[in-house]
């Protein structure tokens, strides 16, 4: 078993007296692709958000390649720019074309020079089957290709982990596809990703182990194959067959 | 159409005393207005006490007494000329309007984007330089053309502290040739003509700036 790029233990995560997260553990070994299902309000993307300290957790630990960085006196910023973030919005920066978009993390975070920055970000527009679109500026992009940019974008960064946070739930269902083959391919490349997902196709083609998560815990985890086609849990059984309605279980 | 001509001759070097007026006015407000917006709505509790103040107290005063104050009151300690009194006195109450501009170019910037520049690893403080603050400022540019236009015409009023200016000179001619219609209509002109040129070049910097959400 190699060692874990990240490590969760115990995390719990609340906001006043509402506990949005509680006692959520798992451990991530790296390439692989962890898909988290779940219904909505269940704390999965406060989970995300969580990791890596967009949202600083209540309790818990969480290792990056054995060093704790919930521990007092890490740098945070510095965390997560090892961690790369994809949101269900987007949140292209407006301003910036394309590849201001991918270089202005590599220019103004890691302090790479121009230059050297720009043909990285050339790279990875390329990885996302972007780069042709470069010099335009994200108001000019359909959905799909936002998305992909994100994706370029947090990837620029050459993250440890990928976390994606519900990534194609913003798009036309037409849009769905061209992000989740990008995705599939940073998957056989051997990316660690953590994704949150409600596309449960790509979830039992893609993910190496798939986590159900329910108020707040995980409820049940295991191999694709094994949750889709014999959950052990009753309320993962039941959350299948409402969002897969004909499909037996 | 003599009289008009002479008359615009003697009033044009008024003119680039308003204009340098009015530019420093608006480079200071410019700044201390960025600023005051950023500690008001990312600052701490003191920074944005401070800022609440300022905007409050500052919009609060007539601008001819802040001219007063800094004129008499300041040049006692600080070797000040009018010209500099002056201008620093209207920067100084332009940087109050301007701080509500910004205040609200800030505020319409969607959150995800501080999200999105934290997820990359940028500090607080670089993201609101690097990501929101060029943003703010797009957003910022049809208010500041009306904030142009409104110190433009304030500048008029530095007049009362000795400042040569467009409205200075006009009064000197008004008195001198008795012909006050021909002299402060003149400078009505001027005003006008500049004006107008700031907003089709600030609506040109804006059409080029513009970005789409």
């Amino acid at each position: 078993m190699p060692l874990p790029v990240l490590r969760i233990e115990k995390l719990c995560k609340s906001f006043g007296n509402t506990a949005v997260i509680t006692d959520v553990s798992f451990d991530v070994i790296p390439s692989e692709v962890i898909v988290v299902i779940g219904s909505s309000g269940t704390g999965k993307s406060t989970m995300l958000q969580c990791i890596n300290l967009l949202l600083r957790p209540t309790s818990g630990r969480i290792f990056l390649e054995e060093k704790e960085i919930t521990a007092p006196g890490v740098n945070q910023d510095n965390v997560r720019r090892q961690m790369g973030m994809v949101f269900q919005e987007f949140n292209l920066f407006n301003h910036l074309t394309v590849l201001g978009n991918v270089t202005i993390g590599m220019v103004k975070v890691s302090g790479i020079p121009a230059k050297q920055a720009k043909e990285k970000a050339l790279q990875e527009l390329e990885r996302v089957g972007m780069a042709e679109h470069c010099e335009k500026y994200p108001a000019q992009l359909s959905g799909g290709q936002k998305q992909r940019v994100g994706i370029a974008r947090a990837l620029g960064m050459d993250p440890k982990v990928m976390l994606f946070d519900e990534p194609t739930s913003a798009l036309d269902p037409e849009l769905t596809g061209e992000v989740l083959a990008v995705m599939q391919k940073l998957a056989a490349e051997g990316m660690t990703m953590i994704i949150v997902s409600h596309e449960m196709g790509f979830a039992r083609e893609v993910a190496d182990r798939v986590i159900f998560m329910e108020n707040g815990t995980i409820e049940e985890q295991g191999i694709p194959d094994q949750i889709f086609s014999t959950p052990r849990s009753e309320r993962t059984r039941k959350f299948l067959s409402v969002i897969r309605p004909g499909k037996s279980v | 159409m003599q009289a008009f001509y002479t008359m615009l001759q003697f009033l044009l070097p008024g003119l680039g005393v308003t204009i340098s007026v009015t530019a420093i006015a608006l480079c200071m407000g410019c700044c201390i207005g960025a600023l005051m917006a950023v500690m008001r709505v990312y600052g701490g509790l003191v920074a944005k006490a401070i800022a609440v103040c300022y905007s409050m107290v500052v919009r609060a005063v007539p601008v001819v007494v802040l001219i007063f104050i800094l004129f008499f009151v300041i040049s006692e300690f600080v070797d000040l000329s009018p010209f500099m009194s002056g201008a620093i006195a209207l920067g100084f109450a332009s940087g109050a309007y301007q701080t509500e501009i910004f205040r609200g170019a800030l505020l319409s910037i969607p959150q995800g984007q501080m999200v999105a520049a934290r997820g990359i690893g940028m500090s607080r403080a670089k993201a609101i330089r690097c990501i929101i603050l060029p943003q703010a400022f797009r957003v910022a540019i049809p208010s500041l053309i009306n904030e142009v236009s409104l110190v433009l015409k304030d500048s008029s009023l530095v007049f009362v502290i000795g400042v040569p200016e467009l409205m200075r000179r006009a009064q000197y001619a008004s008195a001198s040739t008795m012909e006050p219609l021909l002299a402060f209509g003149t400078a009505a002109f001027f005003y006008i003509m500049m004006t107008l040129f700031v907003s089709k070049l600030l609506e040109a910097v804006e059409k080029r700036f513009a970005i789409s959400f």
